[in-house]
C-alpha cells in the first residue's frame, strides 16, 4: 500500500498502479535438455530474500511497460539502481 | 436540563438547539454539540457500562476515548466510544456488558473473585482435564466481554474513500500543528491537517489562562483556527483520526461525517512527502486504589466538561495532580463553582508560583507531596484517601468527584508504527522519539513543551523543516527558528510517579482489560519482565484504548518494580488502526462499475436479463423460462443475433510481431494467412490453458486477433512479460472497446447478411474459416468471419462500435422476413455444449493443460527456437495418466440436469466434476461435459455425480462420444 514505484517512462507513482511480476530470473532458459526439475525451478521458485531484490514490474494502470527494479524487501522500499550496486 | 453552564465563551455546544436521546427506556436532553456521553453525564449518568472481566461500574474518564470505559451500543453498534460521538435526535443507546442495568448488575459480585483469577489465569487453569475447557470457555464468553452484534445486523449507511496527495501532512490540530501547517504553506506548499476532535484547538482550546502578551488561550486557538481553516493551501479534516502512518509517508485516517457530509465514515489515504507529528500529549493516569471508580476523572476531562460542554462535573471535588495543568483546572472549576476541598500535588516543587498565588488567594488547602491513595464508594466516589507519597499521612476527605493525573504522556503513535524509535527522557519523563521516521517532524508538547510561546514556534520551526523537505531554501529561516526556540523555556520537568504505597489488589493499570498492578506484579514475578512480554501474559493494553490508559505507565512501574535506576525498558509497539475503525470504513465505496457493450440499451429493450461476466454485463437470456428453448430452437432452424462485443480484440503489428505470437500462441502461426482465421489457444509455463480465439494476417507483419472475454484486459501485459527479455520491435493495439460484435447464427444467416453486404459473401466467396472485409450501406467498414462455436452457419461481424447499432438495425431489417431474435449468453452456451467446444473457465480450471481437453491437435512441437510458453511443460506431462480429461457425459435420467460443478465420485472419493450440463433441445436427453480421471475417461464408462443436498442419492451418467450435435460439422460449413 505505501509502495510507490519509479517508470522508467511515467517517474515515481504509486504502487497501486504496478502489477508485480516476481524475482528478475533472466531470460527464458532454452528447452533442449530441460528437465521437468529444472523448468519447475525456472518457473515456480524464488530466492525470497530478505535484502534487495531485482524484480519486474509492469505499469499497468500507465504506460503498460514491463520494467525491472531494485526494492528492499525489508523495508519495502524501492532503492535506485546506483545504491543496488 | 440540570442546571448547565450556558455563559461560558468557550462552549461548543449549542445551547438553544435541544438534542434528545433513547436511553434506557427514557429521553434524555441535551445540546446540540454534546457527545452521547456528555449529555448523559448532565442527566446524572454516571455508570455508564461495566467491566470487562470484574463487572466493575466504570464512568467517565478521559473524554477523549481512551478506554473502553464508555463504550456503549449506539443505534445497534456496540463498542461505541460514545465520548468521541456527537449525539443525534432520536439516538438509541444502550449501556454493554451487563446483566439487569450497568447500575444493578448482577454479575457484579466478579469484582469479589478476582483472587480466583490472576494474572493469565486462563493460561494455567482450567485445561486439565482436557474436556473442561470448552465448558469453561462457553462460560467465561458468556460472562465477559464487551458489547455484542446482532446476527442480522446490517449497515445501510454510506461510507467514503479518498486518496488526497499533498506536500505536508501535520497531524494534530492544536497550536503548534496549526502554526507549523500555517508556516508551510506561507512558503508555498499544500497542506493537509488532521484533527481527531471536531474543532481545531487543542490544548488551547477550553482553557482561559492567558498567555506573555495576556491573549486568552482560547481566543488566540480560534484565530490560529480561522487563519489555517481560510487558508485555500490548507485541507483541513476536522473529526478525523489518523489510524495508520506507513513508509513513504503514507498516513491512514478515517472521518466522521457531520449531518450534511454524504458519508457516515470516510477513509482518507495520504500519500504526503514530508510528515509533522504534533500529537501532543494525553494524561498519564494515578493509579491508586478502585482509581478507576465512577467520579474519578482525569483534569482535561473535568475541566472540558465544564468549559467545552457548560457541565460542572461535581458538586465536591478532590484534585490529585502532578502538574500545573492540574491546578489550572482546579483554580478556574473553583472560580466556575465548583468546591474543591484540597489540592494534592505529586510534585514538591517546580509550580509556577502564579498558580500557586492564586490557590493561596482562594483558601483551596493545598499539599505538595501528596497523593490519591483510595478512592471510596461502592458504586460511585464518596470520597478519598490522600497521603504522603512516604505512606506516613493518611486523610480521609469526603467528595463526589476525584480529579487525578500522574501527568502527561506524549501522543507517539503516529512515529512507533512508521519505525521510528523511542528512549525514556530523565527531565521530561516522557518517552521521547530517538530515530525519526523519514522526513518526519515533531512539534509542540509532545516534547514536553509546556509555555505557550515554545509550543508555537516549535510547530513553526517544524512547519519551515517540512517545507525544507520539499526543497524550499530555508536554512537561514530554520536557523532562526532554532535559535527563538532555544530563547523560549524549555522542555518540562516531568516525574515517574506512577504509585503512591498501595496494596495494587483494586489498582488498575489497564481499564479495557481489569488489569491491576497486582496482576502485573504476578507476571514479574513469573519471569515476563519486559513490558510486552507482561501485555501479552496479563492483556494490559490490548483493549479498544489500544494503550492510551497503561502505554506510559507499564514501563515505569515494571521498572519501579524491579528498582531500575534509569528507566531502559521500551513501551510496548503500538499498531494500526490506532483507534477503533468500522471494516465498513476501510471497505469504502462499493462501486460497481461494469462496463456495458454498445447494444446494452437495446437488449435491455429487447427483455435481455442481464448478468455480471468478469468487467462486463451482459444479456444472459431473453426470457423467463431460463433454459431459453426458443432462443436455441431459433438459432438451429432459423437465424438468431448474439452481441459478442465483448470479446477481446487486439491488433499486433511491427518487425517482429510474428515472433511474439509464436512465444504465446501453441500453433504454429506461420500458418496464419491473409483471408483466413486460424482457430489456436495460449498456455502458461504449466501448459495450462489460459485463452483461445482466432488469429488472422491482415498484412506482412500485421495481426489481427481475438481473446475470450475475461483475458481481453491482461493479453497486452502477457504478451510484453513473455517476450520481456528479447527487445522485439512489435506493437500492441487493444480494439476490445473499438470495435463491437455481432455474432449471425442460423441457417437463413446467409439469407440475411447477403442483403446487407455490397459484395458476394457465398459460401464460395467466404468459406468456413474466411475471413474478409465487407462494406455496409456504402460507408460502413465491418470485417466478416466465417466461423461455428455455436455449430451453424454462422457470421462474426466485426464492427466499429460506434456503427454497431446502424449494423445492427440492418440486420434486423433484414431478418424480419425469417423472424430473426436476439440469443444470450445462456443460449450459446447451450448451443456450444451440444457442438462439443469449450468455453475456457468452464471446461477448464487452473490445472487443465491443452491435452487434457482434447486440444493437443493445436499443438505445434517444432519450434523449440520460439521457446513458446507452455511448451516445456505439456511435453514433460504428454504422458501424464494422472490428470483429469475432458469427456461428453449423458445423464440418466431424461429430465433435469445437475448443477455445474457438481463433483463425480466413486465409494471414497471425488474423481472429476461436472463442467456444463444442460437438457438439450436439439439432440436427446440431459448431456453435457465433465473432467474426470483418466481411468474414467473411456466411452461408455458409467459415472456417478453427487449434487449438494442430495442425501446420498446420487445420479448415474455415462461417458459419451462427442459432440453430441452434428458430428461431421456439415451444418457448421455448409
Amino acid at each position: 500500500m505505501a509502495l510507490t514505484i519509479t517508470c522508467p517512462v511515467c517517474g515515481k507513482r504509486d504502487g497501486y498502479e504496478f502489477r508485480y511480476g516476481g524475482e528478475d530470473k533472466g531470460p527464458r532458459p532454452d528447452e533442449e535438455g530441460m528437465t521437468p526439475e529444472n523448468w519447475c525451478d525456472y518457473v515456480h521458485m524464488n530466492n525470497c530474500v530478505a535484502g534487495i531484490q531485482k524484480e519486474w514490474w509492469y505499469h499497468r494502470d500507465g504506460c503498460g511497460v514491463w520494467f525491472s527494479t531494485h526494492r528492499d524487501t525489508r523495508t519495502n522500499l524501492e532503492i535506485s539502481d546506483s545504491e543496488a550496486k | 436540563m440540570m442546571n448547565r453552564l450556558k455563559n461560558l465563551p468557550t462552549l461548543r455546544v449549542n445551547t438553544s438547539e435541544k438534542v434528545s436521546v433513547n436511553y434506557k427506556g427514557k429521553r434524555y436532553e441535551g445540546f446540540k454539540g454534546d457527545t452521547v456521553a456528555t449529555l448523559l453525564y448532565a442527566n446524572q449518568v454516571r455508570i455508564f457500562g461495566r467491566s470487562l472481566k470484574y463487572h466493575r461500574p466504570r464512568g467517565l474518564y478521559s473524554l477523549d476515548g481512551e478506554c473502553s470505559n464508555t463504550c456503549m451500543q449506539i443505534d445497534d453498534i456496540p463498542n461505541e466510544r460514545s465520548e468521541n460521538i456527537l449525539a443525534r435526535e432520536g439516538m438509541n443507546v444502550k449501556e454493554q456488558n451487563v446483566k439487569g442495568s450497568a447500575e444493578r448488575d448482577m454479575m457484579g459480585f466478579i469484582d469479589k473473585l478476582d483472587w480466583a483469577m490472576p494474572a493469565g489465569f486462563y493460561y494455567h487453569t482450567m485445561h486439565k482435564p482436557a474436556k473442561m475447557w470448552p465448558l469453561a470457555m462457553k462460560q467465561i464468553r458468556k460472562a465477559a466481554g464487551l458489547g455484542t452484534l446482532d446476527h442480522n445486523f446490517s449497515r445501510h449507511e454510506r461510507f467514503d474513500e479518498i486518496f488526497p496527495k499533498t506536500e505536508v501532512c501535520v497531524i494534530g490540530g492544536g497550536p503548534a500543528g496549526l502554526c507549523a501547517a500555517h508556516e508551510a504553506s506561507k512558503n508555498g506548499l499544500r497542506v493537509v491537517l488532521l484533527e481527531s476532535r471536531p474543532w481545531l484547538g487543542g490544548f488551547y482550546e477550553y482553557r482561559t489562562s492567558v498567555d506573555e502578551e495576556g491573549d486568552f488561550l482560547y481566543s488566540k486557538a480560534r484565530a490560529l483556527a480561522e487563519k489555517v481553516e481560510n487558508d485555500p493551501n490548507i485541507r483541513v479534516f476536522k473529526h478525523t483520526s489518523m489510524v495508520g502512518a506507513y513508509n513513504n509517508n503514507l498516513i491512514t485516517a478515517f472521518q466522521k461525517g457531520g449531518k450534511s457530509d454524504p458519508f457516515q465514515e470516510r477513509y482518507i489515504e495520504i500519500r504526503a512527502e514530508s510528515v509533522v507529528v504534533a500529537t501532543g500529549c494525553i494524561e498519564r493516569p494515578l493509579i491508586f486504589e478502585n482509581n478507576e471508580r465512577p467520579g474519578v476523572m482525569q483534569v482535561g476531562c473535568a475541566h472540558r466538561l465544564c468549559r467545552t460542554y457548560g457541565i460542572l462535573p461535581g458538586k465536591t471535588a478532590v484534585f490529585s495532580i502532578g502538574d500545573d495543568l492540574g491546578l489550572e483546572a482546579a483554580l478556574d472549576l473553583f472560580d466556575l463553582g465548583l468546591k474543591v476541598s484540597c489540592i494534592a500535588d505529586l510534585r514538591e516543587d517546580g509550580q509556577d508560583p502564579d498558580l500557586l498565588e492564586k490557590i493561596r488567594k482562594r483558601k483551596i488547602p493545598y499539599f505538595t507531596g501528596r497523593v490519591a491513595m483510595e478512592a471510596l464508594g461502592r458504586k460511585r466516589v464518596t470520597g478519598v484517601r490522600i497521603g504522603t507519597i512516604d505512606g506516613t499521612v493518611d486523610e480521609t476527605y469526603s467528595c463526589d468527584l476525584v480529579v487525578a493525573s500522574a501527568g502527561l504522556t506524549p501522543v507517539t503513535g503516529p512515529i512507533t508504527i512508521n519505525q521510528g524509535e523511542l528512549s525514556f527522557d530523565e527531565h521530561t519523563g516522557f518517552f521521547l522519539p530517538s530515530k525519526l521516521p523519514e522526513k518526519t517532524h515533531v512539534a509542540g508538547r509532545i516534547n514536553g513543551f509546556a509555555n505557550p510561546s515554545s509550543i508555537e514556534a516549535s510547530g513553526r520551526l517544524a512547519g519551515l523543516k517540512a517545507a525544507f523537505d520539499l526543497g524550499v531554501d530555508l536554512s537561514e529561516e530554520i536557523f532562526d527558528a532554532q535559535e527563538a526556540l532555544a530563547d523560549l523555556p524549555g522542555p518540562q520537568r516531568g516525574s515517574k510517579f506512577v504509585t503512591g504505597p498501595v496494596s495494587g489488589r483494586k489498582s488498575y493499570i489497564c481499564f479495557d482489560e481489569d488489569t491491576t498492578i497486582k496482576n502485573i506484579n504476578q507476571a514479574i514475578k513469573k519471569g515476563f519482565d519486559v513490558p510486552e512480554l507482561i501485555k501479552r501474559y496479563t492483556s494490559a493494553g490490548t483493549g479498544p484504548g489500544q494503550g492510551g490508559i497503561p502505554g506510559h505507565n507499564l514501563p515505569l512501574y515494571t521498572a519501579k518494580f524491579k528498582a531500575e535506576e534509569n528507566v531502559k525498558i521500551r513501551p510496548t509497539n503500538q499498531r494500526p488502526p490506532l483507534v477503533p475503525v468500522f471494516l465498513s470504513t476501510y471497505a469504502g465505496t462499493n462501486h460497481d462499475m461494469a462496463k456495458r457493450t454498445p447494444m446494452h440499451d437495446r437488449q435491455k429493450k429487447d427483455g435481455g436479463i442481464f448478468r455480471r461476466l468478469g468487467v462486463w454485463r451482459r444479456a444472459r437470456y431473453f426470457s423467463n423460462d431460463f433454459s431459453c428453448r426458443k432462443e436455441i430452437e431459433n438459432v438451429r432452424n432459423n437465424v438468431g443475433i448474439l452481441d459478442g462485443s465483448t470479446l477481446g480484440k487486439f491488433r499486433i503489428h511491427g518487425p517482429d510481431a510474428l515472433k511474439a505470437l509464436q512465444r504465446v500462441y501453441i500453433s504454429n502461426m506461420e500458418k496464419v494467412k491473409q483471408g483466413r482465421v486460424k482457430y489456436t489457444a495460449m498456455c502458461n509455463d504449466d501448459g495450462c490453458v489460459i485463452d483461445d480465439g482466432v488469429v488472422t494476417k491482415l498484412a506482412e507483419n500485421d495481426y489481427f486477433f481475438t481473446t475470450s472475454t475475461g483475458r481481453a484486459g491482461s493479453t497486452v501485459e502477457w504478451i510484453r512479460y513473455h517476450t520481456r527479455f528479447d527487445g522485439w520491435d512489435f506493437n500492441l493495439v487493444n480494439l476490445t472497446d473499438a470495435l463491437g460484435v455481432i455474432n449471425l447464427s442460423g441457417p437463413n444467416s446467409r439469407k440475411v447478411i447477403e442483403k446487407v453486404v455490397d459484395q458476394d459473401i457465398s459460401h464460395e466467396a467466404l468459406p468456413f474459416s474466411g475471413v474478409k472485409e465487407y462494406t455496409v450501406s456504402d460507408v460502413i467498414k465491418v470485417t466478416v468471419m466465417r466461423l461455428g462455436f455455436v455449430g451453424e452457419l454462422s457470421y462474426e461481424l466485426h464492427v466499429p462500435s460506434s456503427y454497431m447499432e446502424s449494423v445492427w438495425d440492418l440486420l434486423l431489417d433484414a431478418g424480419k422476413e425469417f423472424n430473426i431474435r436476439n440469443f444470450g449468453v445462456e443460449a450459446q452456451n447451450v448451443l456450444r455444449m451440444e457442438k462439443g467446444h469449450v468455453i475456457l473457465g468452464q471446461e477448464s480450471e487452473q490445472r487443465t493443460n491443452l491435452t487434457d481437453i482434447n486440444m493437443g491437435f493445436l499443438w505445434y512441437r517444432k519450434k523449440k527456437e520460439a521457446k513458446t510458453v507452455g511448451n516445456v511443460a505439456l511435453e514433460q506431462t504428454v504422458n501424464d495418466t494422472g490428470r483429469l480429461k475432458l469427456v461428453g457425459i449423458k445423464m440418466k435420467d431424461p429430465s433435469r440436469a445437475p448443477g455445474d460443478g457438481c463433483v463425480i465420485v466413486d465409494d471414497s472419493r471425488v474423481r472429476g466434476y461436472v463442467c456444463t450440463v444442460r437438457k438439450s433441445f436439439s439432440v436427446e436427453g440431459v448431456i453435457g461435459m465433465a473432467l474426470v480421471e483418466q481411468p474414467l475417461a473411456k466411452n461408455g464408462t458409467a459415472l456417478s455425480v453427487y449434487e449438494d443436498e442430495c442425501q446420498g442419492e446420487l445420479s448415474e451418467a455415462q461417458v459419451v462420444p462427442m459432440p453430441f450435435y452434428d458430428p461431421e460439422g456439415k451444418r457448421m460449413k455448409a
